[in-house]
């Protein structure tokens, strides 16, 4: 009965099922090419510079973006109605440009943006790699002097590689609500960790987090987790480069994260799927370890909701520190004009020129809600009345001061530090062995190492 | 002499062709076929050789080169192999896509079999159901990653509002590495089910109903008819789900670990791809993330060779 080729229509059918074997090896041949290719071509000479970066121009219904955006319009149009050589912005989404292949991939194969923002986790391995044009010749010494110890984590000796546009310190977000309605009051912020943890197991119910950490793997992570191990007077490398990361201050650090998930006073994914905004107003939160951009946020799309920030408690014997964060304006060394992308970034933000300090002042007091990383635009923004509300004044006086900047560690260094962070907190592996572990890593990484100094 | 004969012959052969074909030769109708065969084909093969072909080559190229900075090469032969092969890193990676796979290829297999019988029915409304079943292929991974991560968030997510109010605990699905794994392989399933779910479909409706009859006149209960009449004749299709489902899971879900996970919770969900796309564009090493990537596909090349030989490459008699 079921030989094959007797029925009526039966062969079509055995051949349509032969296509569809031979249609799979072919695709199972074609399929598995997840492949890289790299191959550098000379950069095209000429024509517009192409700023590559994840504010504008777009639209959006979040007035702060739209605003954002406008800054950055305008910059590039003042810049083009006075200078011969035109810029172009080229906006890519956010998660596109910070976690994405497009920037590293288009560098890799030479056509990478004339001018880019540069977080202070990726300057290294861009200098390295020999794409970050020196913007020193372009710049007064009194505008140097004006940046001060913002530079330092931009410099190569001596030489300025990065121009930051802001600076971004961390803090913990509360609200106020719930602290009320737990009987807190402004006596009982948390000056340590201890009284963290207590307060953080007083606030949570089963739909709300007592503290929240980050969670995700990434830079951002390792960002946020820094103050902890520094303030126990922990280092990843000391002023010799020495790897000393395997240490007691480094171990407690490890152990805050994941005594707080243990204990289910933080939670293992951040809330909301990250929606700093929506968690808070949800009634998700209590505490949550957040940077000053998020001011901005609050304003735009909770205007009326009661939040304050405090320091970032600190263990005992501790000192307090924060990391400070921030972007940076870069010009491509092997770009269509370096010297003109150069001299772009010192006009925008490198200049003693009133424009050039203005142009600062509206982005951190403005468009956004940062500390200045000039002296001379922390004063105007703060005469201008950018820094009274509460909030902004908390981080401008008592958060921002004790702050250090983010390292520019390499991404091996990086990850052996993520991979401690994630194996204690989220894998409840031992901390000691993963401070070991990491140490040694990043000890073996740094015996080979040839670049710009790490520290 | 015989020349003339020829050239007389060949003068008497001339009129029996058209006036018109004399000026303008036609093509033998298999050459008509071939060409248009090879128009059809010509835009895939172009795009298979621009797209996967070459780079693919340059990709083996490239594993050979030590790649620092962006745009500087150094030749070091093997170094980026020998470095893989004492990486740790990339060993857990490829455990973890081996239980990814061995566990998301069965599961896919079964639940989309499952479907395409169901949906084979003549039940009301069965093109809604369908639709719906197919819907979440035809969605970006990147959107699903988001989505989900809404609906198995910790606090607010349905997921755990709907066991709380069953009486049970919450859990943090993505937060511990002994269940993110299990998420990302649900949320595949889902995704990928209503594809292959219309292939099963396909390859069901190939099935002659005069057998299901005769079966039916014999006596022959569900089971029975499954495993005597559909299983058997289902066997070219369910090759080219094995294969092309593994060969999927080896090579996909990218995106969806990228917004999902990015990997963690501590590594718990950093497969191979997941691993190989860190390290190209995420720390530069494009010279050792292509070894990797060579070595995958020489995996892949590996069990697709093994499913072909223990399955015969999904046809019915060993000869053709």
């Amino acid at each position: 009965m079921l030989q094959h080729g007797t029925e009526a229509g039966f062969p079509a059918t055995t051949s349509r099922r032969r296509l569809l074997t031979a249609a799979a090896g072919a695709g199972a041949a074609l399929a598995a090419t997840p492949l890289l290719t790299g191959c550098g071509t000379a950069q095209a000479k000429g024509g517009n510079l192409q700023f590559w970066n994840f504010y504008g121009p777009q639209r959006s219904p979040d007035p702060a973006i739209n605003a954002q955006s406008k800054w950055f319009v305008d910059m590039v149009a003042t810049w083009n109605r006075t200078h011969k050589q035109q810029i172009d912005l080229v906006y890519l989404p956010q998660p596109t440009y910070l976690n994405g292949f497009k920037l590293p991939s288009a560098f890799a194969t030479g056509e990478g943006p004339d001018i880019f923002l540069l977080s202070p986790g990726d300057f290294l391995r861009y200098y390295n790699g020999g794409v970050l044009a020196d913007l020193t010749p372009h710049m007064d010494q009194a505008a140097i002097d004006d940046y001060g110890s913002a530079l330092d984590s931009r410099k190569v000796d001596g030489k300025v590689y990065a121009l930051p546009m802001e600076i971004e310190p961390l803090a913990m977000f509360y609200a106020q609500d719930v602290w009320e309605k737990a009987g807190l009051s402004e006596a009982d912020i948390p000056t340590t960790w201890e009284q963290m943890l207590d307060i953080g197991d007083k606030l949570r119910t089963k739909t709300r987090a007592g503290l929240v950490f980050e969670t995700q793997p990434g830079y951002y992570q390792n960002f946020t987790w820094y103050p902890w191990m520094w303030q126990g007077g922990g280092d990843v490398m000391d002023h010799q480069g020495k790897v000393v990361f395997d240490s007691q201050a480094t171990r407690q650090a490890l152990a805050l994260w994941q005594d707080a998930v243990r204990h289910g006073i933080a939670p293992r994914t951040v809330p909301a799927a990250d929606d700093v905004i929506g968690g808070f107003k949800g009634g998700n939160v209590a505490m949550w370890q957040q940077g000053i951009w998020n001011v901005a946020s609050f304003k735009a799309f909770a205007p009326k909701y009661r939040y304050g920030v405090f320091k970032l408690p600190v263990p005992p014997g501790g000192k307090y520190v924060t990391t400070l964060g921030g972007w940076s304006f870069c010009a491509n060394a092997q770009g269509r004009n370096p010297e003109a992308a150069a001299e772009f970034c010192a006009w925008a933000l490198g200049s003693m020129k009133d424009d050039s300090i203005n142009r600062m002042v509206d982005w951190c007091v403005g468009a956004k809600s940062d500390v200045a990383p000039r002296a001379s635009a922390l004063e105007r923004g703060a005469a201008k009345g950018g820094y009274d509300s509460e909030v902004m004044k908390k981080f401008k006086d008592e958060i921002f001061p004790g702050g250090r900047a983010e390292p520019r560690y390499p991404p091996v260094v990086y990850k052996a530090i993520s991979d401690a962070i994630q194996g204690t907190m989220l894998a409840g592996r031992g901390v000691a062995g993963e401070a070991a572990r990491a140490a040694q890593s990043i000890a073996a990484y740094t015996k080979s190492y040839k670049g710009a100094s790490l520290i | 002499m015989s020349s003339v004969a020829a050239q007389q012959r060949r003068r008497t052969a001339a009129p029996a062709q058209s006036p018109a074909s004399a000026d303008t030769p036609r093509l033998s109708r298999k050459h008509r076929e071939w060409l248009a065969a090879g128009l059809f084909l010509a835009p895939d093969v172009l795009g298979l050789l621009v797209f996967v072909a070459i780079p693919m080559v340059l990709s083996i190229a490239l594993s050979f080169f030590q790649v620092s900075g962006f745009g500087s090469y150094q030749w070091i032969g093997l170094g980026n192999y020998r470095r893989m092969m004492h990486d740790p890193l990339f060993w857990d990676s490829m455990r973890i896509t081996g239980e990814y796979v061995v566990i998301l290829v069965p599961v896919l297999f079964c639940v989309s079999l499952g479907l395409g019988l169901l949906v084979k029915q003549k039940l009301p409304g069965v093109g809604v159901y369908r639709t719906a079943l197919f819907l979440p292929y035809v969605i970006s991974l990147v959107v699903v990653g988001v989505l989900w991560k809404f609906l198995l968030d910790e606090q607010t997510g349905v997921v755990n509002r709907a066991m709380r109010a069953a009486g049970f605990d919450g859990e943090s699905w993505l937060g511990s590495p002994s269940l993110a794994l299990g998420c990302v392989i649900a949320v595949m399933v889902w995704v990928m089910m209503g594809y292959y779910m219309i292939i099963f479909l396909a390859g069901l409706q190939e099935i002659p109903k005069e057998f299901y009859e005769a079966a039916k006149l014999d006596g022959a209960g569900p089971w029975t008819t499954f495993r005597t009449i559909t299983w058997p004749l289902l066997r070219p299709t369910s090759f080219f789900v094995l294969l092309m489902s593994t060969v999927a899971a080896i090579t996909g879900g990218l995106d969806l670990i990228f917004v999902l996970t990015n990997g963690g919770p501590a590594n718990g969900t950093s497969l191979a791809i997941f691993y190989i796309y860190q390290q190209a564009f995420g720390f530069g090493e494009f010279g050792y993330a292509s070894a990797m990537g060579s070595f995958l596909v020489l995996i892949m090349v590996v069990i697709s060779a093994v499913i072909f030989k223990f399955t015969r490459g999904g046809r019915f008699d060993d000869g053709e």
